[in-house]
């Protein structure tokens, strides 16, 4: 009997230096997955704000057209009237220093799990594009669009119509498409060795 | 001095030869592989084409002389439509001039976008029948084409793409985009990461074949999970040497600009790939696969 209460008492000993540690990590975890559950709103919010910033300023996209000057044109007239709207805009205004964290965290994530070795191959044959980086440029268009790997994409909040993540060398870019204008960036997002 | 009359003389010579050779090269016996059933959907395929230069202007002219005989009204192009600048006068020459014959005799442009495009001009161009799309569908036949953008395939294309092959009833699905998820070429390679992503859905849905550029050369792939693959990335731009031969390639050109020509009738789906000087570097016939429960449920 003796043996048996012993025998309990070292389990229940045991099992509670085994489970502490467990539920902090479980209540961290559900803490980390709220904070960044937050920062994926509040950058949301920031991209909705650009948006309908770009639709009082620019009015409604275009439509499909025979005429290549017209396209030129448009483009052209969307761009300058979004540069001027935020003339002031700034690099982080978007990526605001806590967000651009936490899609650092996103990618290194995704860098390291079972898909990163396909993935720096993929990066490593996209024609990697370097240039230097200002908010409200257009993007030259003479220069290729280097593409994104999907698995990078789908690991990072969706964005709206019109906008997207690109990946210029080890920045990442986020791009208005129809605008043609980089709207923001995160620089060095990637480590040195994923050039 | 040349008297007049040896002068009159040679110039008539000149012009006769002159004929005879535009003659001969309007009148060339082509070397067709394609059977020309009635009632076939026919069309070609090019890729990374968009350069302006004098090959691709050439591959254009050998294309048209084809059209003629072969009657494909469609072509599928497999992104790098235009090369640099995207001014008007770069539509102009690296696209309505070179294929201007092929478009006055109304055949139709359906082109899915490479690293060298700018999206933004070219799914607003009319000619290139996007629909202000990055990625689109069409049907010919019983044939469904899903034009795709591999340089940005995130959740919202993914589900596109899912949804569009489920509730196709098609007999052949056939989607075409820039990026190759096999393929032997030295300067690129296969995209492994849109390849881990993509062919869980061509294989669930039944796609049949595979259509894709980036890599400057042609290359057929032995099929993969009884997919046929095509790389056709040389209607413009060309690698020479850029193959290192692997198991899964069945046959490769990379000497010369090519360009493709497709048939399909029921279940068959015939090829040839004709170089710049019209010389046919690779052809056959290949079945259609056996559908996957999943696809064919879903097409009913």
């Amino acid at each position: 009997m003796k043996a048996w209460l012993c025998n309990r008492q070292c389990f229940i000993a045991v099992a509670a230096v085994c489970l502490v540690p467990l539920l902090f990590a479980a209540q961290g975890s559900a803490s980390n997955s709220s904070e960044d559950a937050r920062l994926v709103n509040e950058f949301q919010q920031r991209v909705k704000q650009y948006l309908e910033l770009r639709k009082k300023a620019a009015g409604q996209a275009p439509k499909p057209t025979d005429s290549p000057q017209v396209i030129a044109s448009s483009q052209r007239e969307l761009g300058n009237k979004v540069r001027v709207a935020r003339a002031g805009a700034k690099q982080g205004e978007i990526f605001a220093p806590e967000i651009a964290q936490y899609f650092r965290r996103q990618l290194a994530a995704v860098l390291v799990g079972p898909h990163g070795k396909d993935i720096r191959a993929s990066l490593r044959h996209a024609e990697p594009v370097r240039m230097d980086l200002q908010i409200n440029q257009s993007y030259p268009e003479n220069v290729p669009l280097q593409s994104t790997p999907p698995t990078l994409l789908l690991k990072l909040p969706e964005l709206p119509d019109g906008l997207e993540y690109r990946i210029l060398d080890r920045e990442l870019v986020l791009r208005d498409a129809e605008a043609n204008i980089v709207v923001d960036y995160i620089p060095e997002v990637l480590p040195d060795t994923e050039k | 001095m040349i008297a007049p009359r040896k002068s009159f003389s040679l110039l008539l010579a000149s012009l006769i030869v002159c004929s005879v050779s535009l003659h001969a090269q309007t009148n060339r016996k082509l070397d067709i592989k394609l059977p020309l059933r009635n009632n076939s959907v026919r069309f070609a395929v090019i890729g990374d084409s968009g350069t302006g230069d004098q090959e691709q202007y050439e591959v254009a002219k050998e294309m048209e002389a084809y059209r003629e005989a072969v009657g494909f009204d469609f072509v599928i192009m497999l992104g790098d439509n235009i090369y640099g600048g995207h001014e008007p006068r770069d539509l102009a020459q690296k696209f309505e001039m070179p294929y201007k014959p092929l478009l006055d005799a109304g055949v139709k442009f359906y082109a899915s976008l490479g690293n060298h495009d700018d999206p933004n001009v070219e799914r607003l161009y009319k000619p290139f029948n996007m629909n202000g799309e990055r990625y689109h569908t069409f049907k010919r036949g019983d044939v469904q084409f899903l034009a795709l953008d591999s340089n940005y395939m995130d959740a919202k294309q993914l589900t596109w793409v899912e949804q569009n092959l489920r509730s196709s009833g098609a007999r052949w699905k056939i989607c075409y985009f820039h990026h190759p998820l096999y393929n032997d070429g030295k300067s690129h390679g296969p995209d492994l990461d849109l390849r881990n992503q993509l062919t869980p859905l061509l294989k669930l849905y039944g796609v049949n074949a595979v259509f894709s550029g980036h890599e400057h050369a042609y290359e057929r792939i032995k099929p993969e999970d009884g997919i046929y693959y095509f790389i056709q990335g040389s209607s413009g731009k060309l690698v020479k040497d850029d193959f290192h031969r692997s198991e899964i390639m069945e046959k490769s050109f990379d000497r010369d600009r090519t360009f493709m020509l497709i048939e399909i009738d029921g279940d068959k789906l015939f090829f040839q790939t004709v170089s710049r000087t019209g010389q046919t570097v690779d052809a056959g016939q290949v079945g259609r696969q056996t559908q996957p429960a999943r696809a064919v449920a879903a097409g009913r």
